[in-house]
């Protein structure tokens, strides 16, 4: 089964590095109709790739959830998932270049990080696990496509006038919708993070909140988005300055998964 | 500054996002810096200068320091007025939200000539279908997710839950730990609680790691006589007389008999980091510092353990007269340590087991708040609520109405499609 998770993972990787080619080579040559095999070659990497997640999951007998190379691979899948969700719902191939270089750079983090499948310490073997990560990864992925968004929503400005990319990208108002729709996604699931991982806490280590670095980014980013979501509200802080706040909240995900294991361990060292 | 204005200001959005700004910003600066330290562990660690501003700042106990209170009781201040100043606003909404509609009312999209109004209303799955007039126009009308109106409201009502929840479980609760090997008896601080280890298991898997660790225990309530019984292992907390026990830790535990000219003198169960006053000569102390079952001597490390299997056993030991170190060093399986006229064996190495109780009557209210924040954010996010009404014109036609306080562009859109409907 982790030999089947093997190829399946390097077959994904091919895929998605192929579909963000397509991506490019539709933003450059203009052709609608490869934007739509692109789509189609994400959609069909993301079936493959949810097979290796079961095939690793079978092999080793538990959740694919628990360090850190099965953690990317899943924060890419998550992306996938929200990405080809946001292209399809909203008919945004546009959004699909953005995020493709997202999603590869992610799985290609993960293909750096040790496969090795190791036996769950004790404080890991809960059910609360699944409900923890998988939240966690349907947040991270929401909130990956909002930076994307909020890229795109800073750099609609500097498009030529009535060019490719100005006819196929939404106006101002429906880029920050999709991406007022893709963070509040992302702020739910993380508000299910934190509580699940508390309610774990609280059985595992007793303190259900601890400060520890990984909890203390998860809030960080959490008031982040809050921001977000307030300035939204506001008349004249809306559309740049909350997406400003967009790409700072996505930098805090960042921080949380990769520079708090990096700089900052505490008990979530494992993750 | 009046009352009302401070008030006012106190329960703005301005208010709110500079303190979460300040709250997200100290959070952040807080992680980097290892909380609870010394000022001669920051300076060793960092510099002297660095160390002195961490301590002027309280950022060696961020998460409890006087701004960091303060800043958080702001937060429960803004939030309690924002929702307490909303509340009649709010009440106001959700009754004009299903009420009949004005003809001067605004909308944010309308679509004129409409044939058939019910049609938009069936398309939007809209009932029931209320009927008004108003200047002898006909009006119909009908709304839905009026609860969407709630979401912030109650949001911010879960975080204050939350918020007090913490913090009055910070203030209120007990926590104690005892550790101890099997057949050890210990009280459990002041609780009047005597905790007992009736065994302590480490369950291993084949390649050596470890599956589980679980404590047996019983505990002994001295005031009220009673006696209780439980299994505590990781994940999995034992309830007795209310509080909680967890099996938190593990470690090694050796005996230590003290001989002197060869006639014994003392022995004691120590856990690794305890220590033994020799009994006629108390200004001599032998300090346990660790056990490696499977000892190996690591070149520029030090000393480590192969595995957790009983193969090479060694203890690392320092000897302390009158709080001076007089030297430490590692016995081997057999080995003795020689003083003078005292001799000291260790022997018999099993795991002890450390268990964390903690009683904490509020933990409850903090997971009602979290609980209730989702539900907001479910509100507020997923219910939209949205009101839509037509009204009959002199030429037969209908215009359609639509508003939604929340839904945007996407309501537009909606309506839009479902205004099609109507008008072929």
């Amino acid at each position: 089964m982790l030999q089947a998770e093997n190829t399946l993972f390097t077959i994904v990787m091919l895929l998605y590095f192929a579909a963000m080619i397509l991506y490019f080579i539709y933003i450059a040559i203009k052709r609608d109709a490869l934007s739509r095999i692109a789509v189609l070659l994400q959609a069909f990497g993301f079936v493959l790739h949810t097979a290796a997640l079961i095939c690793r999951g079978i092999g080793a007998g538990r959740l694919p959830l628990t360090n850190q190379y099965e953690f990317a691979t899943c924060f890419a899948w998550g992306l996938c998932l929200v990405s080809l969700i946001f292209v399809i719902r909203f008919h945004f191939p546009v959004l699909g270049a953005f995020a493709a270089p997202v999603i590869f750079l992610m799985i290609g983090y993960a293909a750096m990080q040790s496969k090795e499948v190791r036996e769950l310490m004790p404080a890991l073997r809960s059910n609360w696990l699944g409900f923890h990560v998988s939240t966690a990864i349907i947040a991270y992925g929401s909130f990956g496509v909002s930076f994307v968004l909020s890229i795109i929503f800073l750099l609609r400005d500097r498009l030529k006038e009535k060019g490719f990319l100005d006819q196929h990208i939404p106006n101002r108002e429906k880029l920050d919708t999709i991406s007022y729709r893709s963070v509040a996604l992302g702020l739910l699931f993380l508000t299910f993070t934190i509580v699940t991982g508390a309610i774990w806490a609280e059985r595992a280590w007793g303190s259900y909140w601890s400060w520890d670095p990984k909890e203390t980014w998860s809030l960080v980013t959490w008031i982040v988005y809050a921001i977000y979501l307030h300035l939204r509200i506001r008349r004249r802080w809306e559309g740049k300055s909350a997406a400003v706040f967009a790409v700072i909240g996505f930098i805090c995900v960042m921080f949380t998964y990769v520079g708090v294991n990096t700089f900052l361990p505490g008990v979530h060292s494992y993750a | 500054m009046s009352l009302k204005k401070i008030g006012k200001f106190l329960s703005s959005m301005q208010f709110a996002i500079l303190l979460l700004i300040i709250l997200a910003t100290a959070c952040s600066v807080a992680s980097f810096v290892t909380q609870g330290q010394s000022y001669s562990w920051y300076a060793q660690h960092y510099s002297e200068r660095t160390a002195a501003l961490i301590i002027a700042f309280h950022l060696d106990d961020a998460f409890h320091s006087w701004w960091f209170l303060l800043i958080t009781g702001f937060l429960c201040l803004n939030l309690l007025f924002c929702n307490i100043f909303r509340l009649p606003q709010l009440l106001q909404r959700v009754n004009a939200h299903s009420s009949p509609p004005r003809l001067s009312q605004n909308a944010s999209c309308l679509e004129p000539n409409v044939s058939d109004p019910y049609a938009v209303f069936r398309h939007l799955r809209l009932s029931p279908i209320d009927g008004t007039s108003e200047d002898g126009r006909q009006i119909l009308y009908a709304s839905k997710n009026s609860l969407g109106l709630w979401g912030a409201w109650v949001c911010h009502l879960g975080i204050l839950f939350l918020i007090a929840g913490f913090s009055l479980g910070q203030i209120t609760q007990q926590q104690e730990t005892v550790y101890g090997i099997p057949g050890q008896s210990k009280p459990v601080g002041d609780s009047g609680l005597i905790l007992t280890i009736d065994d302590f298991r480490v369950e291993l898997r084949d390649d050596d790691t470890v599956e589980q660790y679980t404590a047996d225990l019983t505990v002994h309530d001295t005031k009220s006589g009673g006696l209780q019984s439980a299994s505590a292992s990781v994940n999995y907390p034992a309830t007795l007389f209310g509080w909680k026990f967890y099996q938190n830790s593990t470690g090694w535990a050796e005996l230590v008999t003290v001989t002197e000219n060869g006639e014994f003198l003392q022995n004691e169960v120590l856990c690794a980091g305890e220590y033994l006053r020799i009994s006629d000569k108390p200004d001599l102390v032998i300090y346990f510092n660790a056990f490696y079952p499977d000892y190996v001597l690591i070149p520029g490390i030090g000393p480590q353990t192969l595995s957790g299997q009983i193969n090479n056993p060694a203890t690392l030991y320092s000897v302390y007269y009158q709080e001076q170190i007089l030297g430490m060093n590692v016995l081997m399986d057999n080995e003795e340590l020689t003083i003078d006229e005292y001799t000291v064996v260790f022997s018999e190495p099993q795991p002890y087991t450390l268990i964390q109780v903690k009683k904490d009557s509020f933990t409850w209210l903090a997971f009602l708040g979290g609980i209730v924040t989702m539900l907001g954010l479910v509100l507020a996010f997923y219910i939209q609520p949205f009101r839509v009404w037509a009204v009959k014109e002199d030429s037969g036609m209908w215009t359609v109405y639509g508003s939604s306080p929340k839904g945007g562009l996407l309501f537009k859109e909606k309506f839009e499609r479902a205004a099609q409907s109507g008008s072929s």
